[in-house]
């Protein structure tokens, strides 16, 4: 059978054995789908643990692995309605302990988090940190990160979701423009300390990626968000990982970078974008929809990041420094 | 030749027969009886290999956060013959009384996905797998999120690493304001996100004093020696985070920031910031050279009043990028 890829080391594997025992006996008799979404992991990857754990347990008395030695399931409900049922038990009774590292990922996890609307109960916070840190099988290692900053925006984006309402709201774009936007919000996306919106514009007809802190005069509406909107299922296709949607990137521009910088450019560069060495630098291709991000990521970066075509791009940074420039002359 | 186990399958082996046994198990036994070790046990035979085996399988059990105990036979300190191996139950399991809410397993599944790469990412993963081991309902969330942190900072995993295993590090570091970067050696004690950077804090071996470091000020990779500390009292992370709150307090720019622009919503957005009556921005920071950074992103829309130090570091800057591009 092939390896599913979410699971690649034995490591991983044996986690997921070890907390599979113990939510069978917590369970008694549940479905292998059933199982497959609580561990957010296929239906085969279930039926090949399990087909292992009926071939594993402890070596016993006779130090010769007997059948009572061994975990055993009602193979009927298995193999004819795909049910699991543990008829025989070894060694495991409740889940394993997080190791301090794990522990101290998802409590940093939820410091980012800490923002939200969902946990904007800041004892809800203290307390999941506390049943982390008691359920760690070692100290928690000093990881520490700031609250993700949100103007109250998102606790309206909620409450437009839950009320199944669109909402509108004034947006300035990358160019500086403003425009009331109508909007039936579908995720919120975040990179670092910064918050999108993802929704169907309702005047475009199309899914679009909002910047909350563009976003003013947030409102919820008194419109059912239902026309236009993708039924449920459909979103995850519209809404796939990139941020932005490219359909409108039509100009191709080539940047010169310092390695090093690579990372910094972030969004500009995908995780498939060719790289071709330049010298001590690297060249990297990128296609925009118009210059006003691309001369901000530049003129954060003096010295390590040089746009070599188009002309035009080059010269919108070009005039970006000169009138910043401009002010320190006067 | 029996057919080869797999290693989730040894490994899940070990950790059972190690579970029951209530005294412990030696080498010998193990491998000798143990499902995985036993198929390639010669009685007689060389063992090397099987060993190394059981030495690198004892090293995974122990990173998922397993407490496999070592028990040295009282009297007769380094004979690992007959030393005993046995996983105690009381560590192994999570305790009773803890349990989550459908809401906060929500939540749970979230902060777990805020790391999206490096080993934090499949460590959330896994936290996730265990905790599923709980049988908890996850509760729909109204809103879907997509939460993600990036970190950039390639000494960022050793650090962590070295915090937790207490050792001291060694990397080279341009402190700002200096042309050359400079051999440090500390002791790490927390890594603290701040400002939208990432800082560690740091004890100097020799001296006791705490300082803090930013990690993209990092010249070097880093490298853990073998030197141990002893475990520290306190609470560094929260210490760290006061140092710098501090420093963020004491150190402020006047800036012109043109109304609804990109600029002024983001200047607004950082802690601190205050607008006087003349309309200027009073913005807070902890790196100089940082702030720069960010100000001339903003081009035009953003103009320093004071400090001349950081007019003069933009300056330079903007000259920088306008050169390049000429």
């Amino acid at each position: 059978m092939a390896e599913h890829p979410r699971l690649p080391h034995a490591q991983d594997k044996l986690a997921f054995l070890l907390s599979l025992v113990a939510y069978l006996r917590d369970r008694g008799r549940v479905s292998v789908a059933e199982a497959a979404a609580h561990f957010d992991v296929d239906a085969a990857q279930i039926r090949e643990a399990v087909r292992l754990l009926v071939v594993t347990g402890v070596p016993g008395t006779t130090k010769a692995y007997q059948p009572d030695d061994l975990f055993d399931i009602a193979w009927d409900d298995f193999e004819q309605d795909d049910i699991i049922v543990l008829t025989n038990l070894v060694a495991i009774e409740d889940a394993p302990r997080l190791s301090a590292r794990e522990a101290s990922a998802l409590i940093a996890g939820l410091q980012y988090l800490a923002a939200l609307p969902e946990a904007s109960d800041r004892a809800a916070i203290a307390s999941l940190t506390d049943k982390l840190s008691r359920g760690a099988s070692g100290a928690i290692s000093a990881v520490s990160i700031e609250a993700s900053t949100d103007d109250g925006a998102l606790a309206i984006i909620r409450s437009a979701v839950e009320h199944g309402r669109r909402l509108a709201f004034w947006y300035r774009n990358a160019k500086g423009e403003g425009h009331e936007r109508r909007v039936e919000p579908l995720r919120v996306d975040s990179v670092d300390n910064d918050w999108y919106l993802r929704g169907w514009d309702v005047e475009r007809e199309a899914v679009r990626t909002y910047r909350l802190d563009r976003m003013s005069e947030v409102r919820v509406l008194d419109e059912a968000a239902d026309t236009g909107r993708p039924a449920a299922a459909a979103v995850h296709r519209l809404v796939d990982d990139r941020l932005f949607n490219d359909a409108e990137a039509s100009v191709v521009v080539t940047l010169e970078v310092v390695p090093a910088a690579l990372p910094l450019l972030g969004e500009f560069v995908s995780d498939d974008a060719e790289i071709a060495a330049a010298g001590d630098r690297v060249r990297v291709e990128t296609r925009v929809a118009h210059f006003h991000t691309l001369k901000r990521q530049v003129a954060a970066l003096p010295g390590l990041v040089e746009v070599l075509s188009p002309p035009e791009a080059r010269e919108a940074v070009r005039a970006w420094a000169r009138d910043a420039r401009a002010a320190y002359d006067a | 030749m029996a057919e080869r186990i797999r290693a989730e399958e040894r490994l899940f082996s070990l950790v059972l027969a190690l579970l029951t046994s209530e005294h412990g198990l030696t080498k010998n036994e193990i491998l000798s009886t143990v499902q995985g070790y036993r198929e390639r046990y010669e009685f007689g035979g060389d063992l090397t290999n099987l060993e190394r085996q059981f030495e690198r399988d004892k090293d995974d059990i122990r990173e998922l956060g397993v407490p496999l105990e070592t028990l040295e036979p009282p009297g007769e300190p380094g004979n690992n013959q007959n030393t005993r191996y046995r996983i105690p139950r009381v560590g192994y399991e999570l305790p009773h009384d803890i349990a989550f809410t459908p809401e906060e397993s929500a939540l749970l599944k979230l902060a777990a996905m805020v790391w999206r790469d490096g080993a934090a990412s499949a460590e959330a993963r896994r936290a996730m797998l265990k905790l599923s081991g709980l049988g908890v309902d996850t509760a729909e969330l109204a809103l879907q999120y997509a939460p993600r942190l990036r970190v950039r900072d390639a000494a960022f995993e050793p650090l962590r690493s070295a915090i937790e295993k207490r050792r001291v590090v060694r990397f080279g570091y341009l402190k700002p304001g200096e042309d050359a970067a400079t051999q440090r050696e500390l002791a790490p004690l927390a890594l603290t996100r701040f400002a939208e950077l990432w800082h560690l804090y740091a004890e100097e071996p020799g001296t006791g004093r705490r300082k803090t470091f930013l990690l993209s000020r990092i010249t070097t990779p880093v490298t853990i020696t073998k030197t141990e500390l002893p475990a520290r009292d306190g609470d560094p992370a929260a210490e760290s985070r006061a140092e710098l709150e501090k420093l963020w307090a004491e150190q402020s720019a006047l800036l012109e920031a043109q109304p609804s622009t990109d600029a002024e919503s983001r200047l607004l957005r950082r802690p601190g910031t205050s607008r006087r009556d003349d309309g200027l921005l009073v913005v807070h920071f902890t790196d100089l050279s940082v702030l720069a950074d960010q100000l001339c992103s903003y081009g035009p829309e953003v103009v320093v009043i004071a400090p001349e130090e950081l007019k003069r570091a933009v300056r330079s800057r903007l000259d920088r990028v306008g050169g390049d591009h000429g």
